[in-house]
């Protein structure tokens, strides 16, 4: 019994394997080949993990009904603060979770906005995205801060086994988290807030405390994120990871979580981001301008939304 | 005039279930058609085909004789026909007037809405149903029952041919029924055709003319009420004999010791209330809707603040400042409102149950899925609970077996005592008995139980003591031997009648 219903769980997600599919086909295609290649997986693998750490954080937030439109801010903000530690000469074991808990008292901060203002988290995040990109210029003067720390250089370019360290420092956290969702209480209670908070909340679970925590380990993982960021590009750039939270979110919502919350797995989230990064990078093989590239990655937003939309209609049929 | 629907071999399927299986009759226009049958039966399907929400499967429906296919409500809706749901369906932050004209919303010559137009349309409305409540207040602000009667005036309002109602008095108190079957008997002077599912006999008895059983689906019998009665209904619905159901409890005798002393409980709704909580006793709360028992309760329980009172638990004092607390504490509470408060429409039938008590079927932070299926598998077979499997959505259950799973989510916190809002809202008669039972049980086992409900049969029945309130007050206590409809309804109407205060 529970093998079938395994297998229709999993059936929700045969539509987004199969369109992963076709497009890896089409793009192999129009490419001649040069689309499923060892290296170009890694090139699609290196550019899916930092989004991929923003990806986990708006899995959870989207989930339990919240979004946050900060993680691009803090990310950019987090490159540009770890940078500037760097070039004091701190230790790089002492920078990163340096930024980090910064991170996570940004978090803090937008989950103070929610729970204690009641703003709406798309407002609140809002502020916080503004604020955050705007001190990220401040604290470096509007110049990118380059970095010589050749240890902390390592951490964005560097390789074992082949495998790029980025890559594998996302798949770890991206398998942690998918297991604490998908077993843990904790997990658990992300889909029982999102699917009615009111509900929730009379059956014990404190939906306040659990938002802070999403908030504040979106923020720590997008601060992560800029650290590594910071590392492959050797210099904290202020203007980095524009629209981060644009693509992350596009991806988890391709992947199957609904805007409405209460439902969608990380698994989901993966493949969601598989098609999202692997589209920008066929665009890019296939040398669609930049602008172009844009207007594509809208277009697939609309995409994913109407799924969502269709996949909604069919549920509360 | 002579106006009729008719039903020929209506089939309906959803994934697993035949909620609809051949179902075949007749209602004629001034005639008040009752619908029963079990949780799950499919009374509610059939009206959701009835009126184009769902499609049916196979056969056809009957209008004037003529036969008819509603492709969506609204169209439904322009034929005449009007259903009030079992689930509300208002929309909490408009008014009552917006709501009861939602579709038809007054304008001024321009496309601005005339606001003093919609609010006398409405009060026109609200004076014929005798209500009081105004045009303008805002539906959230409103008790479940006021909601309730927001949507039948709703449905009124529409002047349709056929009216549905699903099961309509599952929030109702005694007079406020009183009004709702004034206004459906002028219905049925009119010549509508009614439709009436409901589970309470009393009801079926004292205002339906024939009486149309399902059963698993299935089309039983058609006849006119009066040729029938109470015992020989039961049994078609529920396949067996039920005695009398309160008579027969097996009762716990043996109550010993104070498990909850409130003492002096104020907020914004209710004012002082004191009273004491027997281990293992049933202690029943009657009264109007709004009178404050769930106000009360929710204090109790941390859903609501509190400005003063205190709560002893078992001799000791407790500060309960949020649910979590009062859960952690062994205080659990089965809310009133199922939609809102109650269910995670979205989320499985075992997900549903488990959440009370998840704290003791997880392991260093892992749920045990196998002691959670255990507790889900054996929950959903004592309350017989109708589903294909328990990881089916709770939403795509029928209203009164959504309501057995939330029972059956605090049946098994097991907790010191437990406070039951309204526990047999939309539960059918068979079903009813069993839960009564169970509450025994627990009793038995000294838990103490808080009962709250707007059928007074089952307050006075089931409990060892019966306190009624008024207005947000307690205005009196009265044992189980002492305990009658008439005095508890003077106390409840205390406040009203003797003007005190
Ligand atoms: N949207 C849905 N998806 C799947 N199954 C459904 C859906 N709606 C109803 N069912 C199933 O159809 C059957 C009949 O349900 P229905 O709501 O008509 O029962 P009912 O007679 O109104 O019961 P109750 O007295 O509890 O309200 C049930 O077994 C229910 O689980
Ligand atoms: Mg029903």
């Amino acid at each position: 019994m529970e093998t079938k219903l395994k297998g229709i769980a999993k059936m929700e997600q045969i539509g987004l394997i199969i369109a992963m599919i076709i497009m890896a086909i089409l793009f192999t295609a129009l490419t001649g080949n040069k689309y499923i290649q060892v290296d170009n997986i890694i090139n699609i693998l290196i550019a899916s993990s930092i989004v991929g750490l923003v990806v986990i954080g708006e899995s959870y937030l989207l989930i339990s009904g919240q979004v946050d439109l900060s993680p691009g801010s803090v990310s950019a903000f987090s490159g540009v603060l770890v940078s500037l530690l760097l070039s004091k000469g701190l230790n790089m074991w002492l920078a990163i979770p340096i930024v980090v808990v910064v991170g996570m008292f940004i978090g803090y901060g937008n989950s103070l906005m929610v729970n204690k203002l009641k703003f709406e988290p798309f407002i609140a995040t809002l502020a916080s995205m503004s604020i955050f990109r705007g001190l990220a210029y401040i604290l470096c003067g509007g110049k990118s801060i380059f970095v010589q720390n050749q240890l902390f250089l390592k951490l964005g370019v560097g390789r074992v086994f082949n495998i790029p360290i980025p890559v594998i420092i996302f798949i770890f956290l991206f398998i942690v988290f998918g297991v604490v969702l998908a077993r843990t209480r904790f997990g658990r209670n992300v889909y029982m807030v999102g699917g009615n908070a009111n509900a929730a909340r009379l059956a014990g679970i404190n939906a306040e405390k659990l938002r802070a925590k999403l908030f504040i380990m979106t923020s720590a993982l997008a601060a992560l994120g800029g650290c590594i960021l910071a590392s492959r590009m050797s210099s904290g750039q202020p203007s980095a990871s524009e629209g981060l939270e644009f693509d992350a979110v596009t991806a988890v919502v391709l992947g199957g979580i609904a805007m409405s919350g209460g439902v969608g797995t990380m698994g989901g989230a993966l493949i969601g981001l598989f098609i999202m990064q692997g589209f920008n990078n066929g665009l890019m093989i296939l040398n669609v301008q930049s602008f172009w590239q844009i207007v594509a990655r809208g277009l697939l937003l609309i995409a994913a939304l109407s799924f969502d939309y269709i996949r909604n209609a069919k549920r509360s049929k | 005039m002579n106006s009729s629907v008719e039903f020929r071999n209506i089939t309906k399927l959803f994934p697993g279930v035949r909620a609809l299986d051949g179902i075949s009759f007749k209602a004629k226009g001034g005639e008040v058609v009752a619908l029963v049958g079990e949780n799950g039966a499919g009374k509610s399907t059939l009206l959701k085909v009835l009126n184009g929400d769902y499609q049916a499967d196979g056969g056809q429906y009957l209008i004037d004789g003529e036969e008819r296919r509603f492709k969506n409500p609204q169209e439904a809706i322009a034929a005449g026909i009007s259903i009030i749901y079992q689930e509300r369906q208002i929309i909490p932050y408009l008014s009552v007037a917006e709501n009861i004209y939602m579709e038809e919303i007054p304008t001024k010559g321009s496309k601005l809405i005339d606001f003093r137009k919609l609010n006398a349309n409405a009060q026109s409305i609200i004076d014929e149903f005798n209500l009081p409540i105004k045009p303008s207040a805002k539906v959230k602000d409103l008790s479940v029952a006021y909601q309730q009667m927001v949507e039948i005036m709703k449905a009124y309002r529409r002047n349709p041919k056929v009216i549905a109602f699903d099961e309509p008095t599952a929030s109702l108190s005694d007079t406020e029924i009183e009004s709702l079957f004034k206004i459906i008997a002028k219905l049925k002077a009119k010549g509508l055709i009614i439709l009436y599912v409901s589970h309470r006999m009393k009801e079926i008895f004292q205002m339906t003319d024939q009486v149309v059983i399902i059963k698993d689906g299935q089309y039983v019998t058609q006849i006119p009420t009066k040729e029938t009665n109470e015992r020989e209904i039961v049994k078609m619905m529920v396949g067996r004999n039920l005695g009398d159901i309160f008579s027969e409890l097996d009762r716990n005798k043996k109550k010993d010791g104070i498990m909850l002393k409130v003492e002096n409980l104020t907020n914004d709704y209710v004012k002082d209330v004191s009273f004491e909580l027997k281990k293992g006793e049933i202690l029943g709360f009657a009264g109007l809707v709004g009178a404050g028992r769930t106000e009360t309760m929710r204090a109790i329980f941390g859903a609501d603040k509190k400005t003063t009172g205190r709560v002893h638990l078992d001799g000791r004092e407790i500060h309960i400042k949020a649910p979590e607390d009062a859960i952690a504490c062994g205080i659990a509470l089965c809310p009133e409102d199922r939609k809102e408060e109650g269910i995670i429409g979205g989320r499985a039938i075992k997900e549903n149950i488990s959440i009370g008590i998840l704290k003791k079927l997880t392991k260093r932070g892992f749920v045990d899925r196998n002691k959670e299926i255990n507790l889900a598998e054996s929950s959903v077979k004592e309350l017989r609970i109708r589903t294909p499997h328990i990881e089916k959505k709770i939403r795509e259950l029928s209203g009164g077996n959504q309501q057995k799973t939330i029972l059956a989510r605090w049946l098994a916190a097991h907790p010191k005592v437990l406070i039951l809002d309204e526990p047999t809202k939309g539960i059918d008669i068979g079903s009813k008995a069993e839960i009564y039972q169970m509450t025994c049980d627990l009793a038995k086992k000294g838990i103490s139980v808080i009962l709250i409900s707007s059928e007074l049969t089952e307050v006075l029945g089931l409990s060892d003591r019966v306190i009624v309130m008024c207005e947000g007050r307690i205005t009196g206590e009265l044992s189980n031997e002492e305990a009658t409809e008439e005095k508890v309804l003077t106390l409840a109407m205390a406040d009203m009648l003797g003007g005190n205060e």
